[in-house]
């Protein structure tokens, strides 16, 4: 595979990858929110077997049959499992309206091309150009985690920043080491599972899973 | 060498394991918990010992697990708490607060925190110490609501979504910091260790190191409760069970800035101390000034503790910047604040299993209502205010002498102007619990006696640290400032 081919393909992967992020800043319903992320992960995979194949690298084609099991299957069945059994609680009224949040969602693109500029400029790699893209993810799931009154898509919104972390290492490192990769795999699977477990917990003691009522600690 | 940490990390999985398996009514299951968490204790001693002969143990493939002095303290510091925990915890009172399903989960999780916080500290490899750190935020997170409430519900909630959050951010900033390494040197295996990172720092990139530390510090910074990302903490100190808010607070913290102190290391090597000390002491000061404005206004004693963290990360931040002198006075007052704040943490949750309420207005008459409580929780509220004879003391005066003494004459008139801030309004909370009349129809006396025990040989270290500072903790410290940098 051409360095040429490598770089449209991944131009393409990575936009992806950031479009299914900004396609939470206007859709309210839970399960679009589940959708995106789910296509996203599949992106987000896609992406990483590629590089693979330009690298030759086995282990990343490991780590895209993971990323594939974990976020693009396991995990979604979950959440949808969790939206069956609250129903699809919309997200009403989140703290931003939809146009200042599409807003914002570009403003922290452009906001990630001024970061990064120093990141593009000091790599040879051919993925180089689209480490923009993937930290302007990052910060538009902050964005979305904070904005956000459903302790669900709250969930979603930190299961996309993992996606654009694993993104901005695959285009700026071509994969860290294989340890490391099984390790964080572990501590995702396992931090959902423990999130999930507490989006039971509110739903239980709260009637709701709207974050809102979360303010008795309080000086 | 794999035996120092076999000895070192197998127990705490061991007494996971048991805790699982035994009942947790049966007495074995008491005495093995405890026991396993001496174990591993008296291993990190001797990792301590190995140190100041001049070892270095190692072991793993790639350099997996390291230990130099800066890693020993540390481990003897985790290894201390969770024995406490081990041995003291859950029940902190007369033991009819938890069922023992919870006293089951409390055994495990516990344990699997301390696991995880001895992996943190001991990897060589910055990954590995990541996982490790991410992985503590879930162990205790679970029994951070171990009797749900609305209130713990909602502390767990926070914590875990912010933890997660701060941490994964110090992910960006570690992949970062690989991202520059493998674009200089090419993909190696070790890249992601200490000692290669540090080996390779000269000729890293300026502009990308820097990017990649703010991450880190902001990261690493949420979990070890800097302000403004400190909001998580006061919440799930004051919510979970006693003896786990003594692990978090006393060593999770550390543990935390233990991450910032190795990468911060990196980041002198290849930019010079400026850049990484500038964040710092701003970080630091901010932190420090939320939580000595925070104590004033505080309700509830274990927020006050909990507040009172956030203003000891923040001063051993501003150490950490104040040159050779002041990396020495902050891992000091690390050891203080490990043996202090974690001694008030087990005191407290015996306070609030007799009063039945965490709110200073219901607690008064402690003296005379439980007095070996009421005067551990005296003398651990004079060590924490840096009154003399206690250790905090010392390291607060020679944190402020390096202040100024590395020429930040207002910086240090800022810290002391807020710390007296903190002392008064400490002091006065600490009054209204201490005397006036108990409440009618309270019991009196002590439960649980022999628990008393290892609560006064923290006192008692205490003072010791306050007299002078051994001659072998110097020498650990001395190697620490040679390997935390200038």
């Amino acid at each position: 595979m051409s360095p040429q081919l490598v770089s449209q393909l991944s131009v393409g992967g990575s936009t992806l990858v950031l479009l299914a992020g900004l396609v939470m800043l206007w859709r309210r319903s839970v399960t679009a929110h589940i959708g995106a992320f789910t296509a996203q992960s599949v992106a987000l995979a896609a992406t990483t077997a590629m590089v693979g194949w330009f690298t030759g690298d086995w282990q990343l084609w490991a780590v895209a049959a993971l990323l594939l099991l974990l976020k693009a299957v396991g995990i979604p069945i979950l959440l949808k499992r969790m939206v069956r059994r609250f129903g699809t609680e919309r997200e009403l009224e989140p703290y931003v309206n939809t146009a200042t949040s599409l807003l914002v969602g570009g403003l922290l693109v452009l906001l990630a091309y001024l970061v990064t500029s120093p990141l593009v400029s000091v790599s040879q790699l051919p993925t180089r150009t689209r480490m923009p893209l993937a930290m302007g993810l990052v910060f538009v799931s902050l964005f979305v985690i904070i904005s956000r009154k459903k302790a669900l898509t709250q969930v979603v919104g930190f299961l996309m920043l993992e996606n654009a972390i694993a993104l901005l290492a695959v285009l700026g490192t071509h994969g860290i080491p294989i340890i490391v990769e099984i390790g964080v795999f572990l501590d995702v699977a396992l931090g959902f599972i423990v999130m999930q477990v507490f989006v039971y917990q509110i739903h239980e003691t709260f009637e709701s899973i709207d974050v809102e009522q979360l303010n008795r600690l309080r000086e | 060498m794999s035996a120092p940490f076999l000895t070192l990390l197998l127990p705490p999985l061991l007494a996971a394991a048991g805790a699982l398996v035994l009942p947790p009514r049966w007495r074995v299951a008491s005495v093995l918990h405890a026991g396993l968490g001496l174990a591993s204790l008296l291993a990190a001693l001797r990792l301590v010992a190995l140190v100041l002969d001049g070892w270095t143990p190692t072991w793993g493939p790639t350099v997996l697990f390291r230990v130099d002095a800066l890693s020993a303290l540390l481990a003897a510091c985790v290894a201390f708490v969770a024995a406490l925990a081990a041995l003291l915890g859950p029940h902190l009172g007369r033991g009819e607060r938890y069922t023992p399903p919870q006293v089951r989960r409390f055994r495990v999780f516990a344990s699997l925190f301390a696991f995880t916080m001895l992996v943190a500290v001991t990897a060589n490899n910055v990954g590995v110490m990541w996982i490790a750190i991410e992985a503590t935020t879930i162990a205790s997170a679970v029994i951070v609501p171990l009797t749900v409430s609305k209130a713990s519900v909602e502390a767990s909630w926070k914590y875990i979504l912010i933890g997660s959050v701060g941490i994964a951010l110090a992910f960006v900033g570690t992949v970062l910091g690989y991202f520059d390494f493998v674009t200089l040197v090419g993909q190696r295996e070790h890249a992601l260790n200490w000692t290669v990172l540090l080996a390779n720092a000269p000729v890293l990139h300026p502009p990308v190191i820097q990017l990649a530390f703010v991450f880190i510090l902001i990261g690493y910074g949420t979990k070890a409760g800097l302000a403004p990302m400190h909001t998580w903490l006061p919440d799930a100190h004051s919510e979970a069970p006693s003896a786990l808010s003594a692990m978090m607070s006393g060593v999770l913290l550390a543990v935390a800035l233990y991450a910032i102190v190795r990468w911060r290391a990196v980041v002198t090597a290849a930019v010079g101390p400026q850049f990484p000390n500038r964040l710092l002491i701003g970080l630091g000061l901010l932190s420090l000034a939320i939580a000595a404005l925070s104590l004033v206004i505080q309700r509830q004693y274990k927020r006050l503790l909990a507040y009172s963290s956030i203003e000891h990360t923040g001063l051993l931040c501003l150490g950490l910047a104040l040159g050779p002198l002041g990396v020495f006075a902050s891992m000091l007052h690390l050891v203080n604040h490990t043996l202090a704040k974690s001694m008030m943490f087990f005191v407290s949750g015996r306070i609030l299993d007799r009063y039945g309420s965490p709110e200073i207005g219901r607690v008064s008459g402690l003296l005379r209502v439980m007095p070996w409580t009421g005067g551990l929780f005296a003398a651990g509220m004079i060590a924490l205010l840096g009154l003399p004879p206690f250790g905090m003391f010392l390291s607060k005066f020679m944190l402020v002498r390096a202040g100024f003494a590395d020429g930040q004459g207002w910086l240090m008139a800022a810290v002391l102007a807020l710390l007296a801030v903190a002392f008064v309004s400490l002091l006065s909370h600490l009054n209204r619990m201490l005397y006036g009349a108990a409440p009618a129809g309270i019991r009196r006396g002590e439960d649980r006696g022999w628990a008393m025990v290892p609560l006064v040989a923290c006192v008692a270290m205490l003072l010791v640290l306050g007299f002078a500072v051994p001659a072998p903790m110097t020498e650990l410290l001395d190697r620490i400032v040679e390997i935390a940098g200038r």
